[in-house]
């Protein structure tokens, strides 16, 4: 299961830097002061009970409208992230997979990630992509997510079902290969076959120039994908961090500090 | 009385009995046009307390003064082609343009010609179809057409005749503040079926009132294509009736992009039992053009089928106009009609009006109607951004996907094509071949 562990590289730069990050939706602060730093190559998990913020910084990383940063900054390569339009971040290498992914009807799968992949080339002064190595990159990614022909041709997302959409989160990741990735609940509502197959997805683009910040609501994908950090939301704050083992004692103690029963997360996850 | 000779200068009686006796034609023909007129007479252009034309204003042509068109040559090159080979009539200001045309060797038992010279020719075949059909009787611009058309297409298939090369009708406006009426006379006799692909464009400033008449023996089946790209000056009012015979099959796509103001008036009569019509209509409107869709599907007998399909991107200040009505009488049961109207949104100054109507007459029919209007998904072009798609090139996929799902049924492969580049050159959207 374990494609890659990779050390955390202390030494090397920072990839993503999040400072004091305060942000309000409606008026009402979600977020309270987030600090967080992903270098190249780690695994960082945030883990946290439903509405502790976790979608909301997922969103605010990934420019989505209706989210105001109130204070604080997120630095991307040393860029100021908040200051780029959302394509400009992807084009900078970001991605998200989305806890709820958006169906778009009439526009096929195909197209759509072909658009995509080109736009971020044109983006970087690259000429569109030739039509048989996206087609070998498209079948190589397909495989690895296990995902069906067919679902190239279908709009996107229309009609999925809460796993093939997960999985089609992870096959746009594939290839995409974006050096930093934001998986927001990639596992929620998957059983545990469909759980592998993302986590493999995942396992297979880790490298030591590649970030991810996996968040989950239960401490079951981290079976799979093994963070080398780990840290917990609560009411918009990471109020704990620590390494893997974290995760385990939150499975043990439910977020009891917090407002959940011990246990509780493994049942509502059975 | 009177009211609308001033503004139509070619439709005043005097420019109408000039027009009738140069025209040498049979007797019965000009008793049609001599009644046609009387009846525009009657009816004097619409008014917006007219509840049919409450949307429309028609201020902006009423200012006009129209004449005549001239004769104009105009290269073959400013003419679409279909890509595919066919049956082709070309008009140039209403009158036959032979230079232009090109007609393939004739199927048995099919006419493929100029209204008029068919007229000439065999009188016989055009009286007993020509302004027969009920509908639009009200439609003032119907009645002009009957009284000044000049020329136009006539589609005789005789009985289980299959032309399977579509018939390519183009009319092309010159401008000059012209009126023209083209006249499309589609008689399709038990069991033929015909694809029908009806272009009309042109440039500068005029007036195409076009009247397509559509008969449908039992078990006919048409395929119907009309794409309207006038001049942005252009004002269009047309007319389209329809009559279908038993298990008949029409399949209309309607596509209406030009002009600055655009009106088609449709009239389906579901005559036979099993009868089946499919309407999808297709309306792009941006900066200060207006747009009007008027249909009305009567089902008179049982177990007929209709589904209207229309659909409207909005730009700028535009404005459509949907106003479909499903009717269908007490004697047709097990009826099934369906009426969907959607309308795009891409400005805030835009409007679309949607106004579906239903007046059911019999009790065991299955209709249903639907209508949304709405702008773009937010979350969609987020989605679309979140992967690199810049956010304009991301709305102009949107409002692609939206539009081409009314494209789609179009069996024509290459002007299915045609039709898809023309949106994507209208929303300045790139689209990648093979998808
Ligand atoms: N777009 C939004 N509109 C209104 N409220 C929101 C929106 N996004 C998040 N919230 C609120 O912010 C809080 C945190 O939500 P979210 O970030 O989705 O939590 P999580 O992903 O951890 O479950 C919740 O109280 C939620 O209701
Ligand atoms: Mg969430």
């Amino acid at each position: 299961m374990r494609a890659y562990i990779v050390e955390s590289r202390r030494e090397s730069s920072i990839m993503l830097e999040i400072r004091n990050l305060h942000a309000t939706v409606d008026g009402r602060e979600i977020l309270n002061g987030i600090d967080l730093i992903v270098r190249p190559g780690e695994v960082h998990a945030i883990m946290g009970p439903n509405g502790s913020g976790k979608s909301t910084l997922a969103n605010v990383i990934a420019g989505r409208e209706g989210y105001l940063v109130t204070e604080g900054a997120i630095h991307f390569d040393g860029k100021n992230l908040l200051d780029m339009a959302p394509e400009t971040r992807a084009c900078e290498g970001l991605f998200l997979a989305f806890q709820y992914p958006v169906e778009i009807p009439g526009v096929a799968n195909l197209y759509f990630l072909k658009a995509a992949v080109n736009a971020v080339r044109k983006y970087r002064g690259e000429p569109p992509v030739d039509a048989m190595d996206f087609w070998d990159l498209v079948h190589e990614r397909m495989e690895l997510v296990k995902m069906d022909e067919s679902m190239l041709k279908r709009s996107v997302n229309e009609g999925f079902s809460g796993g093939e959409k997960k999985r089609n989160e992870v096959f746009q990741m594939a290839v995409l290969q974006p050096r930093f990735a934001v998986l927001d609940e990639t596992d929620s509502g998957l059983d545990i076959d469909a759980l592998k197959v993302v986590a493999d997805g995942v396992n297979a683009l880790r490298s030591p120039e590649r970030g991810f910040l996996v968040i989950t609501h239960y401490q079951r994908l981290l079976d799979y994908i093994v963070p080398d950090h780990v840290h917990v939301l609560f009411n918009g704050r990471i109020v704990r961090s620590g390494g893997k083992e974290l995760a385990l004692e939150l499975e043990e103690q439910g977020y009891a500090l917090y407002n959940e029963e011990p246990g509780r997360a493994r049942r509502a996850a059975a | 009385m009177t009211a609308a000779a001033p503004v139509f200068q070619d439709s005043s009686r005097p420019a109408f009995i000039e027009f009738a006796a140069d025209r040498r034609e049979p007797d019965a023909i000009a008793r049609l046009r001599r009644a046609a007129f009387d009846r525009f007479e009657t009816l004097g252009l619409p008014t917006r307390q007219q509840e049919a034309w409450r949307l429309t204003d028609l201020s902006a042509l009423k200012a006009m003064t129209f004449q005549r068109p001239a004769d104009a040559l105009i290269d073959a090159g400013a003419l679409p082609t279909l890509g595919l080979p066919a049956h082709r009539l070309a008009f140039v200001n209403g009158r036959f343009a032979p230079g232009l045309s090109h007609l393939r060797e004739m199927p048995d038992r099919a006419l493929i010609a100029s209204l008029d010279q068919a007229l000439l020719a065999y009188p016989q075949w055009i009286e007993p179809y020509l302004d027969r059909l009920p509908g639009l009787a009200q439609h003032p611009f119907t009645a002009l057409n009957t009284a000044f058309w000049e020329d136009g297409a006539f589609v005789h298939l005789s009985r289980g005749t299959v032309v399977e090369t579509p018939i390519h009708l183009i009319f092309h406006a010159a401008g000059g503040d012209s009126t023209v009426y083209p006249r499309l006379l589609l008689v399709l006799d038990e069991g033929a079926q015909a694809t029908v692909v009806v272009e009309y464009q042109g440039t500068g400033r005029y007036l195409n009132a076009p009247v397509t008449e559509a008969r449908l023996g039992d078990g006919a089946a048409l395929h119907y294509h009309q794409i309207q790209q006038e001049s942005p000056q252009a004002f269009h009012l047309g007319g389209i009736r329809l009559q279908q015979g038993r298990n008949s099959e029409a399949n209309l796509h309607l596509l209406s992009v030009g002009g600055q103001l655009a009106r088609t008036d449709l009239e389906a009569l579901l005559d036979g039992e099993g009868a089946s019509c499919t309407l999808n209509g297709l309306t792009l409107a941006r900066d200060q053009q207006f747009s009007d869709v008027h249909v009305r599907v009567d089902h008179a007998q049982p177990h007929g089928s209709s589904q209207q399909r229309f659909k409207s991107v909005l730009d700028g200040k535009a404005r459509t106009v949907f106003d479909g009505m499903i009717h269908v009488r007490p004697h047709a049961q097990k009826t099934d009609a369906r009426q969907v109207s959607r309308n795009l949104l891409l400005s805030r100054q835009a409007q679309a009006h949607s106004n579906p109507r239903l007046e059911i007459l019999a009790d065991d029919v299955k209709c249903g109607h639907g209508s949304t209007t709405g702008f773009l998904d937010p979350d969609a072009e987020f989605y679309l951004r979140a992967r690199g798609i810049p956010a304009a090139q991301a709305r102009a996929i949107l409002v692609h996907a939206f539009a081409n799902d009314s494209l789609n049924s179009i069996r024509l492969t290459p002007l299915r094509e045609r039709l898809a580049r023309l949106l994507a050159a209208d929303l300045a959207l790139d689209i990648m071949e093979g998808e």
